[in-house]
């Protein structure tokens, strides 16, 4: 059964390889076939490593402990939900599930663009290959996750510590925004490889990269959230390597998607956003290298292991590789519009994209810090959280009034009245409010800062709204909600934004809290108490529980006394786990919107006295709610535009980019000029309704040859000289009687068999095409065959250990019977 | 150049240098030295009173626990020498004999190294690092 997972495993490498090759084969040669062969290559990969996931699944749940990964990380007593996530606990199961979600994206990417895009497919087909190419050699070679070992009576069973909700959702969560990242850098790539370097690749996936960016900002959100309730410090963040190895490609990240707006709308800073993406997806890899391979001490890396080398080298060759690409084509990336003020939006858009690489700059300096300074002076020196603040504290506080000043500036330019008009009532607001909040900034300048930004930021957003919504209102008589709710519809992308922003803003309001953080330790004996900020705790009693026969708990009740009256009961608790020598702290969080307290039961004592850790956290809850803001706002920035029907109104669509910049009355109006403008080309393709079908079928059939690279259907070119003609030929074909076949021999004999987007289905087309899938029908066969083979060749090899054993488990093995003999022996 | 262009530059040439300066003066105010136990030892008196960031293993048996005022004394080693820890707080759970601990603090004249932070580096590295522990019986 595990055979069969390590062998999907080999064959999708072999695939893999072969995919990467072939797609760039077919773009040289001109062959649709090989490019063909290559995307339905993804398709098998797809296939294969769900079939490898699966099969891992299916040892975690048959609790084959031959299995060496299922053995370390799940034991009998594992509840269903934990040996699910166990899949992941563990760095072979990580990185099978990075494989595993990278041929879902590509194969999805494949899907997606079928029918358009045609020219940047095979280099993107070639480089998400390449990548997934990385990951399953790893686990071909180097990281096998259905390596055997001699079967134990039970497994070593989960970290008692990833035993929680939290852990279970953060790394899937994470890596759905890491290997996100790798659609959009293959855009990047293939922009720059096959020459189109307009701004499609940053259209294409600007649904990718927002969906990426919020998945990495959840993750690294559930992680904070996890180690709140889990590690039992008191703190959600500590700047630990691993923490700043997620972080800083979320910074690059949030920069790059803030970017690419100004190449949208201005056409500039390209080469500043190749170097983004390329640099995010760096980091995502980086950050993975940082945390396998044991260059950086953390306390909770994973262990070290030759792992982190593959991707140190899979690292410098894409930095050598897309730095190459980016320094060759630079003349032609050069921008075609210069920024015109410094007071515009572009400009804000520029000092926040350097603000925030500056942070990641600064992030990344203090992570490395041991390294640089024992190469460069030989001294191992470190930094720590208070390095951290320092710097990122200030640093944010600009990122925080940026984002309050951006929406305020118009883009070009900003005359003086209109930022006078803009500014004056947030600035009045904000005024007020940080007056009213003298009290609370006396003796914390940054917080108070903060504080004042943030209500300059949240009324700049509000006023924002609720101009939008007034004008709706005034032009359509609409109500507030339903104004609202249009306003919001017909601009999900800006509005989308400002959802975030404002999410964004309540984290901020969060982690400020911290700046008032109280906290005491203490020991108690029974029916002693003692009190910190508002609070009286009296420790009551001591008790111990086994819930299940491999745990023990160890329960303190203490009640809680808030303005003379008792509020709750608190029981933090300590946890005994018989497979790990370390006990768990489960946290009593007492969570409000005003402040957490945080109970953490330290230690007991045998004359029942216990030592109590306790912290009073303000305002942490509104760190979760800013976050729960940010999934709102990214689900409506995500939602589809309206659908374009039928092939003739896509033309409307090349105007869509505009409609976000013009507010919502001045947009309709726009709207309504287009579309008479537009009827009337429209008109002059009439054609009868029971022909549509065909047609549209029809038009999806052939490519646009004027170089745009897409179909004839979706030729964004208004008056191409290729697609417009080729439509109203086509029309008449179609009206007059010719069948489906008559049409496309037509149109292939006059512009040749380049003309059609897929390639036909018949002699070398059609064995590249079936390749991929022969490759697995002939291997499925001889699974079978392997399988019957071991079947038959009896318990005696099983036991001496199958061809899948390293010596390292041989070693394993030999030392568990010497353990055994010994013990025997005694 | 414009005068237009020369504003940017400027105005990304603050942005830039003010980072710069808070990465500089973030560094030299809180980069303390990452020690074993003899290199701390041999640099003798140059580090007394300076934040100091020192590993090693718990000698074992020299742990003094007193769990009512939250202090503990230990001593650790790099396997050739040994140096007196002094902490006060929470002990990590993890904390006993023989295992790798991270202490940060100042090193007294006395010659106690007074630790104000105490971390054990967790043998739960998600992945385990000594995998012979089946429990085979």
């Amino acid at each position: 059964m595990n055979e069969i997972g390590e062998l999907c495993l080999l064959l999708s490498l072999g695939i893999a390889v072969y995919s990467s090759i072939v797609s760039v084969l077919g773009e040289k040669r001109k062959r649709k076939g090989l490019i063909a062969s290559a995307e339905n290559s993804l398709f098998v990969l797809f296939v294969l490593i769900t079939i490898s996931s699966a099969t891992l699944i299916s040892a975690f749940l048959r609790r084959d402990f031959s299995v060496e990964y299922v053995a370390n990380y799940s034991n009998k007593d594992l509840s269903l939900f934990y040996t699910l996530s166990a899949f992941w606990a563990g760095q072979k199961g990580s990185l099978l599930l990075w494989a595993w979600l990278l041929s879902i994206f590509s194969a999805v990417v494949v899907l997606q663009n079928r029918n358009k895009n045609r020219e940047f497919m095979p280099y993107v087909i070639s480089i998400s290959s390449i990548t997934l190419c990385l990951f399953l050699a790893l686990m071909v070679f180097a990281s096998r996750p259905f390596e055997l070992i001699y079967p134990p009576e039970d497994g070593y069973g989960l970290n008692p510590l990833l035993q929680n909700p939290g852990m279970v959702f953060h790394p899937p969560t994470l890596y759905l925004g890491f290997v996100g990242f790798t659609i959009p850098f293959a855009f990047a790539m293939s922009s720059l490889l096959s020459g189109h370097l307009g701004d499609t690749w940053i259209k294409t996936t600007r649904r990718w990269t927002i969906f990426s960016w919020f998945f990495l900002s959840m993750g690294n959100l559930l992680g904070a959230w996890w180690a709140y309730r889990v590690l039992g410090w008191g703190g959600y963040w500590a700047w630990d390597p691993v923490e700043n190895a997620s972080f800083m490609p979320w910074l690059t990240a949030t920069a790059y998607l803030h970017s690419v707006m100004i190449q949208e709308r201005r056409d500039m800073l390209k080469v500043w956003n190749m170097v983004l993406i390329v640099v995010t997806f760096c980091l995502t890899i980086f950050g993975t290298f940082l945390t396998r391979s044991g260059v950086i001490q953390s306390v909770h890396s994973f262990g070290e292991s030759t792992v982190g080398y593959y991707f140190l080298v899979f690292l410098i060759l894409t930095i050598g590789f897309s730095f190459y690409l980016i320094v060759n084509k630079f003349s032609l990336l050069k921008s075609n519009n210069e920024l015109d003020s410094i007071i515009s939006r572009e400009s804000s858009f520029l000092f926040n994209n350097l603000i925030l690489v500056g942070a990641a700059f600064a992030t990344f300096w203090g992570t490395m810090f041991p390294v640089i300074s024992e190469t460069i002076r030989g001294q191992k020196l470190t930094v720590g959280p208070p390095f951290f603040n320092q710097v990122n504290i200030p640093i944010g506080l600009a990122l925080l009034l940026l984002i309050g000043i951006c929406p305020l500036i118009s883009w070009k330019r900003s005359s003086i009245n209109n930022l006078k008009r803009n500014f004056l009532k947030p600035f009045v607001i904000s005024i007020i409010g940080g007056i009213v909040l003298i009290p609370v900034g006396i003796g914390h300048l940054f917080a108070w800062l903060s504080f004042t930004i943030s209500i300059f930021v949240v009324s700049t957003i509000l006023i924002e709204f609720y101009k939008g919504v007034d004008a709706r209102r005034n032009s359509t008589g609409e109500g507030f909600v339903k104004a609202l709710f249009f306003l919001t519809g017909k601009n999900k992308r800006r509005y989308g934004g400002y959802i975030i922003h404002i999410g964004v803003v309540l984290m901020y309001v969060g982690i400020t809290g911290s700046s008032y953080n109280i906290e005491k330790e203490a020991t108690l004996k029974k029916g002693e108490s003692m009190e910190i900020g508002d609070y009286r705790l009296i420790y009551k009693d001591l008790a111990n529980k086994m819930p299940i026969p491999t745990r023990i708990e160890v329960i303190a009740a203490m009640d809680i006394e808030k303005d003379g009256k008792i509020i709750a009961t608190a029981q933090p608790r300590r946890e005994f786990y018989k497979n790990s020598e370390q006990p768990i702290s489960r946290v009593y969080n007492l969570s409000g919107l005003k402040e957490d307290l945080y109970i953490i039961l330290a230690a007991f004592n045998e004359d029942n006295s216990a030592t109590f850790k306790i912290h009073v956290n303000p305002l942490v809850k509104w760190l979760w709610i800013g976050g729960i803001v940010i999934g709102l706002g990214t689900f409506i920035a995500m939602l589809p535009d309206r659908k374009e029907k039928g092939g003739m109104q896509v033309i409307e669509k090349g105007k869509k980019k505009t409609e976000s910049r013009i507010s919502s009355t001045a947009y309709c109006l726009l709207v309504t000029c287009f579309l008479l403008f537009f009827s009337g080309s429209v008109s002059a393709l009439t054609i009868d309704e029971k022909y549509m079908p065909l047609y549209d079928e029809l038009s999806g059939k052939f490519m646009c040859l004027c170089g745009c690279g897409s179909l004839i259907k979706t030729c964004p070119h208004q008056d191409c000289n290729f697609a417009i003609p080729f439509r109203k030929e086509l029309s008449t074909r179609i009206q007059t009687g010719e069948t489906k076949e008559q049409i496309i021999g037509y149109f292939v004999n006059k512009h040749g068999e380049r003309i059609l987007s897929a390639p036909t289905k018949r002699g070398f087309n059609l064995v590249a095409w079936i390749t991929p899938f022969a490759v697995i029908i002939i291997v499925g066969f001889f699974i079978k065959r392997i399988i019957h083979e071991w079947a038959t060749k009896g318990i005696t090899e099983e036991a001496k250990g199958s061809d899948f054993k390293t010596q390292d488990s041989l070693d394993k093995y030999k030392k568990i019977l010497e353990k055994e003999l010994e013990e025997f022996e005694r | 150049m414009n005068k237009k262009q020369l504003k940017f530059i400027f105005g990304s040439f603050i942005i830039v240098v003010s980072i710069g300066y808070l990465v500089v003066t973030g560094i030299s105010k809180t980069a303390v030295y990452y020690l074993t136990v003899s290199e701390l030892l041999s640099k003798g008196s140059t580090v007394y009173g300076e934040g100091v960031r020192v590993e090693g293993k718990v000698v074992g048996g020299s742990i003094m626990k007193d769990p009512y005022t939250l202090k503990v004394d230990f001593k650790i080693t790099d396997g050739n020498k040994d140096i007196p820890i002094h902490y006060e707080g929470v002990i990590p759970d993890l904390f006993k004999d023989g295992r790798d601990v991270v202490v940060e603090g100042k090193y007294a004249h006395e010659g106690v190294f007074r630790a104000h932070t105490l971390l054990t580096s967790c043998p739960s590295k998600y992945e385990s690092a000594d995998k012979s522990q089946f429990k085979t019986s």
